[in-house]
């Protein structure tokens, strides 16, 4: 089974034993070879060939406007593209035909692994499971740092991808017994349709479905989504306009925006803040960040601070010092958050949870890997404090938006 | 790049721009020695008759026409001398057409292609390109991928994403993989825009054109799409190649491109062509504002989209915006 039907069939025992062999050692990151020749997922060991797409696929894309001659309007995202006829947003996989809108990446998948959830990374989403993780080419926007450039900064025509309907998903998801699908490793908010859809259909056959995203989306395509998510992960990119317009080719505001409308939902979310030396890390930066955190979203949604990698069109500048997710981390707590973590730091203390009020081991990480788990029906063993978190997949398919 | 006015950027930039500065009429000074060089010329080339009918049985009109502007462009005793002015026989050359929306006419590109073998250039070392394979057969081109005859095809040929290359060039504000074809497959670049509006640059001409030599053309549309045209053909993968501007105005649009719009369709009957690819879409944009005044428009500046690209360019040094200072000769 070399193929795509190594994630779209039935495993047998072997691809059970490379799978689990591999997820162990998941610590890469997914990797798309642009040349086309192989499209292979590096951190399942697994990879997806067979009928791939020749072209784009074409289907109606949800949240837009008509406007005079021929010309849309995109209300997905805040960037709200103006797009003429025969041209594409921002994205790059959403186009104008002839005034009518269409997604290009509906189920066009160019990167699927089996990935422990600690990888999106998800620390109080059922620890130690697995999720099912896919993508589409695209992002909204462009971080200059970003590690899966290679399929979120092009276009689906210049990524291999494979055609695969939110009915096969649900299958191959069913099929390695992951409880979780993610929509991950580009930008999902630019497979809306297709995300959408899929996590409406995987909460009917009991599947969860987790969206790791740049919060970079508008409120009513957010609120629609949410009632078939059942969590999070927003990247903080910073908490300066300047570092979102020179970095990320982005607004910060929208995304505080976005946070609101998450924390008023009442779905679970964790946050993600990837610290470039220099760029983001002041510690005034950070403490105006943590406070905020705490005053818009309370002690308990989890902040990881985690190291940055020198990549795309970042590659003159060092790997974060751990020195310094050390102090982001202890300026967080000290903020008032209770639950941050150090990532991309394999071994680091900071990657261990700790309960909150009396600083118990809760669970011990190596890596992506749990070592162990002594959160017991949600609480600390210790002192019973509740832990916040998703701890059961009862627990995430419970979970209905408030608003 | 982390910020966009750091010292090493600024530097990279400066040094560009003073490189590209003489760049478009370089040879030409070669050719002809200071005294007879070209100032920023631009010629606007049109016969009535290309305006009407098809265009397919003008090809011959098209030709001479084309000879005739480059023989007033280059001050040559004859259409090959014209050319070979421009060109050398062991050129590869590419021609870089525009196939989204409204596109270039295949036989605007003929001409072109017989102009070059004047030039002495032969069919193998000529290319007719554009992004995809696709675009380039709906614009009525014939496919040919073989080494035999002039090479037509998209730089999604090959392989998905292989026809682009790997790693992301820096460019002022843009950051980009360039098209194989422009990087590697050709020495020489000619840009065949076709006169057209564009509801967010203002005008899509032979700079915007190169829009289409990157991936991710998509991520460069604010602010009029300026620098970021500028940055694109700065770069020394189309600034160093490019010689020559022929933009198609047989078939021309003034309004709601860049995609086909029936409704403002219009013709120059001709061409505009020039050396100075700065100067050549200056005088294109006039002709499209010209014509948005005769039809009850406004210009387009008034209409929120200026060209600024032009004068951005212009102010980098690669070549002449200001009309006052163009030589413009109507054939």
């Amino acid at each position: 089974m070399d193929d795509l039907s190594n994630l779209f069939c039935q495993p047998t025992r072997r691809d059970l034993m490379r799978w689990g062999v591999a997820c162990g050692a998941a610590g890469a990151l997914c990797h798309i070879n642009i040349e086309g020749a192989v499209a292979q997922d590096v951190a399942g060991g697994l990879e997806l060939a067979g009928p791939r797409l020749k072209g784009v696929v074409r289907h109606p894309a949800m949240f837009w406007e008509k406007l005079d001659e021929n010309r849309v309007k995109c209300v997905l995202c805040p960037r709200e593209c103006q797009v003429a006829d025969v041209e594409r947003g921002y994205c790059g996989v959403r186009e104008n035909q002839g005034g009518e809108y269409q997604t290009l990446v509906y189920g066009a998948l160019c990167s699927a692994n089996v990935d422990p959830i600690e990888k999106k990374p998800l620390f109080h989403y059922q620890p130690g499971t697995t999720a099912f993780s896919i993508a589409t080419a695209g992002c909204n926007i462009e971080c200059k740092f970003c590690q899966n450039w290679q399929i979120s900064q092009f276009r689906p025509e210049q990524v291999e991808s494979v055609p695969i309907d939110p009915d096969r998903l649900i299958a191959a998801c069913k099929a390695r017994q992951s409880p979780t699908i993610a929509y991950t490793y580009s930008e999902p908010v630019i497979f809306y349709e297709y995300m959408h859809d899929t996590a409406a259909l995987a909460r009917e056959h009991g599947i969860g479905s987790v969206m790791i995203s740049n919060g970079y989306i508008q409120e009513e395509p957010l609120r629609r989504l949410c009632r078939h998510l059942t969590g999070v992960k927003i990247d903080f990119k910073a908490f300066t306009e300047k570092f979102y317009a020179e970095s990320c080719a982005g607004e910060l505001k929208p995304v505080l925006k976005v946070l609101d409308v998450v924390k008023d939902i009442g779905i679970w979310l964790e946050l993600v803040v990837l610290i470039v030396p220099t760029l983001n890390d002041s510690p005034d930066e950070i403490r105006r960040m943590g406070e905020w955190v705490i005053e818009h979203l309370g002690p308990d949604v989890p902040m990881h601070f985690t190291r940055f990698h020198p990549t795309y069109r970042i590659t003159n500048m060092p790997r974060t010092p751990v020195s310094t997710l050390e102090r982001c981390r202890r300026i967080a707590l000290d903020a008032g958050v209770h639950y941050v973590y150090a990532g991309n730091v394999p071994m680091h203390p900071g990657e261990n949870t700790y309960c909150h009020n009396c600083q118990h081991e809760l669970i011990r990480r190596l890596g992506f890997r749990v070592r162990f788990n002594r959160i017991t029906d949600g609480k600390c063993p210790n002192c019973g404090t509740n832990i916040p978190g998703v701890w059961s997949q009862e627990q995430a398919l419970a979970f209905k938006p408030r608003t | 790049m982390p910020r966009q006015n750091s010292r090493r950027q600024f530097l990279a930039q400066v040094g560009a721009v003073g490189a590209g500065t003489m760049l478009p009429t370089s040879r030409l000074v070669a050719a002809f020695g200071e005294a007879t060089r070209p100032k920023s010329r631009v010629v606007v080339a049109r016969d009535e008759a290309l305006a009407h009918g098809r265009l397919n049985e003008h090809r011959d009109l098209l030709s001479k026409l084309l000879d005739a502007a480059m023989q007033r462009l280059t001050n040559a005793p004859d259409a090959a001398a014209a050319w070979r002015r421009v060109f050398d026989p062991g050129d590869r050359v590419g021609i870089k057409v525009n196939t989204l929306g409204l596109s270039t006419q295949p036989a605007v590109v003929d001409a072109i292609v017989n102009g070059l073998k004047q030039a002495g250039v032969p069919d193998e070392k000529i290319i007719i390109w554009d992004r995809f394979d696709v675009e380039l057969a709906r614009a009525g081109y014939k496919l040919n991928k073989s080494s035999q005859g002039v090479q037509c095809r998209g730089t999604d040929a090959e392989q998905v994403g292989s026809g682009y290359e790997r790693q992301i060039e820096s460019s002022g504000r843009i950051g980009s993989c360039f098209s194989r074809i422009a990087t590697h497959q050709i020495d020489v670049l000619i840009s065949v825009p076709v006169l057209k509006d564009h509801n967010l640059a203002g005008a899509s001409l032979g700079m915007k054109n190169f829009y289409g030599a990157i991936h991710n053309p998509n991520k460069y549309h604010d602010h009029n799409c300026d620098p970021y045209i500028v940055d694109v053909v700065s770069h020394r993968y189309i600034r160093d190649k490019w010689r020559l501007t022929v933009c198609d105005g047989t078939r021309a649009q003034y309004n709601a491109g860049p995609g086909r719009h029936p409704g403002f369709a219009w013709s120059i009957g001709g061409l505009v062509v020039g050396t100075d690819y700065v100067a050549a879409d200056a005088v294109a944009a006039d002709l499209l504002d010209a014509q948005r005044k005769v039809k009850g428009l406004k210009a387009l500046a008034d209409d929120g989209r200026p060209a600024k690209h032009i004068s951005t360019a212009a102010a980098r040094g690669l070549g002449e915006a200001d009309l006052g200072k163009i030589d413009r000769i109507e054939v």
